[in-house]
């Protein structure tokens, strides 16, 4: 009896500051987490937009890297979480639009959260080595239809993994994963390394992560998925060789909730990203690394993931990439 | 530009108070970092990052180069105190230097760490200097077939630090190698041993894994039995390093840095391996070979010129590819981009002030690294004076600490207890951590790149012989083989 009425007491107590937290929320200091280690491009990224975002939130924002299992780990993490905007997960195209649409057994799907923007799109390029011989796109189906070509991927379910599954599909190979041999390496260094190494014929990464080689000649870009062209890439956009289905082949980074966040902290978030992208030295630094700057609200991140989401699902259907088990 | 040019113009570039000091602030900062467990060398150069935003690129570079180099030694100071490598690199260095911290020879164990370090050190800042472009085509040689080759051999350092036991030292390392295939399968992307649950996706956490094995044990073997120590004087950590020592040490050293240069050009290996092998082969060489696992202070030296002989020759992938020969690498390409460098063949004619400004930095570096370690040492070593019953404690609560601080992750600390459990039983039947870790390390290495061979050869197994790099790793391999087996056979006729 006594005990009904100290819980139902505890009860009453918890959702009166619960609601006049929403009045000011954030009351408190805000978990973010990154799903990936420190260093890598979701590290930096997000690393460098929480600079302005921290002065547009008004409270400390504490980055946390919460790595492994190709981003899934933390994004766990911020799925079982509560929704009350205080633990927020920095997304990105590998864990919460190729991951999703490749892992049957993945622990979450998108529905688990809640998109509150997307501030970042990375370009894909992809690239062969000068020693390969290939100049052009269709000097590498050509060399696909000899056969022995392989390409690397920083792991098996990575956004350059299923990019070039995607692009050699779309340039008209009739079985991309039985015509080219997947080499997966740990992490997109390696996967650059193999190329350079000859132990893989080409790679569709970020842009960011080929610029350094384009600029060296150690490496040739042959297609941007973009419809404008990449500063440095001396290559066709997809549109120009009439692929423009590839556009939806991006990277990008966003921020996200566990599904039951409120609307009026999605809100909130909607009007800190808005704030915190004008900082012109975040610009600055974004670009400097290849990044193209693209604000969306949570409707249209949102909808731009699903969409994504869509399109890589049903190529992983059609090429039966599903990983079961 | 001439040589002398451009050595002028990189003299004129870094020759600032600003870049001195921000190399001199970031070995600071590494040493720091580096000798709290859990806060490896990584985590602080990545924390240091953000920092180098707003500097001029050079002066950014410097620190993070400090915080690097500082890391790698810093590591080695709770590896000998405490048992608990504060990097992953400095593992091997707690196989002799934590028995010499228990003789009280903490002060020596630790100059000699930072002697070797520095040596390592400067050894490595020429090789990049003057071998640069030769040792970065040499890395490039390196596909999966020769990484496989070397790291069968690497395997071979396992007989080395078995022990008395060769069969609890194999024991050991099977059960390393069965804990390293927990997680996502690399080729099918499929689950391994994860048992449904997303935490051991991942696998299981390098950190939480080496704590668990090497700390953990300690504390509990003081809970169990509190008064063990109490006669065994753990005198104070007074004893210093001498001349002498260093000389006799000396060569293991220069090998350990060679071996550290070698392996630290090739991307991907990092600098544990490294130090485990210059341990290994450091031991198989020296006149005291008994001695070593029990507090021999060449295998101090050995280690940690191992581990340190790698950080100036990861920068040659870095610089004469703009490849990342491991994660901290990794993050510093990160500020060269951001200052809109692109490191590679090209960087040496665009930007060749800014390479020349380095390598003097470089240079400079292992002279802050020796005084800033010097200055730690005289701080840290009378940790060893603490009495075991108050510093236990407090270890414990730094390895938690350090674990969850690792990944934000309380699944991990769940981890180390575990792993404390395993590594407890192991100390009480004489099965030696050493071979486990090895294997924990190289295990993954050895599948990916056997795996990756056989996907570039549509299974053919004579990828693995397709050069002369295989055929030089598959010759040693095998006389190593043949040696141990030799030895085995002598001491079963004695």
């Amino acid at each position: 009896m006594k005990f009904t009425k100290l819980t139902g007491a505890v009860a009453l107590g918890t959702m009166l500051s619960a609601t006049a937290a929403w009045a000011e929320y954030p009351e408190r200091a805000i978990n973010m987490v990154i799903p990936y280690g420190a260093g890598g491009a979701t590290d930096i990224s997000a690393r460098t937009i929480a600079e302005p975002l921290g002065d547009a939130v008004g409270k400390p924002l504490i980055m946390a890297n919460v790595t492994g299992a190709g981003g899934a780990t933390g994004s766990v993490a911020v799925q079982n979480a509560k929704g009350d905007g205080y633990t927020m997960l920095f997304a990105r195209v590998g864990s919460h639009s190729v991951n999703p649409a490749m892992k049957a057994t993945l622990p979450y799907t998108l529905d688990d959260f809640r998109f509150v923007t997307v501030y970042e799109i990375n370009p894909v390029a992809c690239a062969v080595t000068p020693a390969s011989g290939i100049t052009s796109m269709d000097g590498l189906i050509a060399k696909v239809a000899e056969g022995g070509v392989s390409y690397s991927s920083s792991g098996v379910g990575s956004l350059p993994h299923l990019a070039s599954a995607m692009v050699l599909k779309e340039f008209g190979v009739a079985n991309p994963l039985t015509d080219a041999t997947h080499i997966p390496q740990k992490g997109g260094g390696a996967a650059v390394t193999a190329v350079l190494n000859g132990t893989a014929t080409f790679l569709c990464t970020n842009s960011s992560a080929l610029s350094s080689f384009v600029a060296n000649k150690q490496m040739v870009p042959l297609l941007v998925t973009t419809s404008e062209p990449v500063v440095g890439f001396d290559a066709p956009t997809a549109n120009e060789l009439g692929k423009d289905v590839l556009n939806k082949l991006v990277g990008w980074t966003g921020i996200a909730g566990p599904d039951d966040l409120p609307d009026d902290v999605a809100d909130k978030w909607g009007e800190w990203m808005a704030a915190a992208t004008q900082d012109a030295k975040f610009n600055e630094t974004m670009s400097a690394r290849g990044s193209v700057i693209r604000l969306m609200d949570p409707i249209e991140a949102n909808a731009f993931i699903q969409d994504q989401y869509k399109a890589f699902r049903d190529l992983v259907d059609e090429l039966g990439m599903r990983i079961e088990g | 530009m001439s040589f002398t040019d451009s050595l002028m113009a990189g003299l004129s570039l870094v020759a600032t108070f600003e870049a001195f000091f921000a190399l001199f602030a970031g070995i600071c900062i590494g040493v720091v970092g580096g000798a709290i467990p859990g806060l490896s060398a990584t985590m602080a150069v990545a924390l240091t990052l953000p920092f180098t935003f707003s500097l001029q690129p050079i002066t950014g570079i410097l620190l993070l180069l400090g915080v690097y180099k500082g890391g790698i030694f810093g590591g080695s100071i709770p590896a000998i105190l405490i048992k608990t490598p504060g990097t992953p690199a400095s593992s091997a260095t707690i196989l002799d230097g934590h028995p010499m911290a228990e003789r009280g020879e903490a002060g020596r164990a630790l100059g000699m760490a930072l002697w070797a370090s520095c040596t390592a050190d400067l050894v490595s800042n020429l090789a990049l200097i003057l071998f640069a472009g030769w040792l970065a085509s040499f890395a490039l040689s390196f596909g999966p077939p020769e990484f496989f080759a070397l790291i069968l051999f690497s395997l071979t350092i396992i007989a080395g630090v078995s022990g008395d036991s060769l069969l609890r030292g194999a024991l050991s390392a099977i059960v390393g190698l069965l804990l390293a295939t927990v997680g996502l399968d690399l080729v099918y992307g499929t689950n391994r041993f994860t048992f449904g649950d997303p935490n051991m996706m991942g696998g299981l956490n390098f950190i939480a894994v080496l704590i668990g094995l090497f700390a953990i044990p300690e504390v509990i073997a003081m809970a169990w039995n509190p008064t063990a120590h109490l006669g065994k004087a753990r005198t104070l950590g007074q004893s210093k390093v001498t001349f002498a020592d260093y000389r006799r040490s000396f060569k293991s050293i220069i090998r350990g840095s060679l071996i550290g240069v070698f392996l630290g050009s090739i991307p991907g290996i990092g600098a544990a391996p490294s130090a485990f092998l210059s341990y290994s082969e450091a031991r198989r060489k020296s006149p005291n070979k008994e001695n070593f696992g029990k507090g021999e202070i060449e295998g101090v030296a050995a280690s940690e010129a191992g581990n340190n002989g790698v950080a100036g020759a990861t920068l040659i992938p870095l610089l004469a590819l703009g490849v990342p020969g491991d994660v901290i690498t990794a993050i510093i390409i990160g500020a060269f981009m951001v200052h809109g460098l692109q490191p590679g063949p090209m960087m040496f004619l665009l930007n060749a002030d800014i390479i020349y400004g380095l390598f003097i930095g470089l240079i400079v570096s292992s002279v802050f690294l020796f005084l800033v370690g010097s200055v730690a040492i005289r701080g840290f070593r009378f940790v060893a004076d603490v009495p075991k019953r108050i510093l236990m404690p407090a270890v414990l609560v730094l390895c938690i600490y350090g674990v969850f601080a690792v990944n934000n992750n309380i699944f991990d600390v769940g981890v180390m207890f575990a792993m404390g459990w395993v590594g407890y039983l192991m100390l009480r039947y004489q099965v030696p951590a050493a071979p486990f870790l090895i294997a924990f390390i190289l295990g993954p290495l050895l599948e990916d790149n056997f795996r990756q061979s056989m996907l570039m050869s549509g299974s053919d197994p004579m990828i693995l012989l397709r050069g002369p790099i295989t055929w030089f790793f598959w010759a040693l391999t095998s006389i190593t083989i043949f040696a141990i087996v030799r030895n085995i056979s002598r001491k079963a006729a004695i």
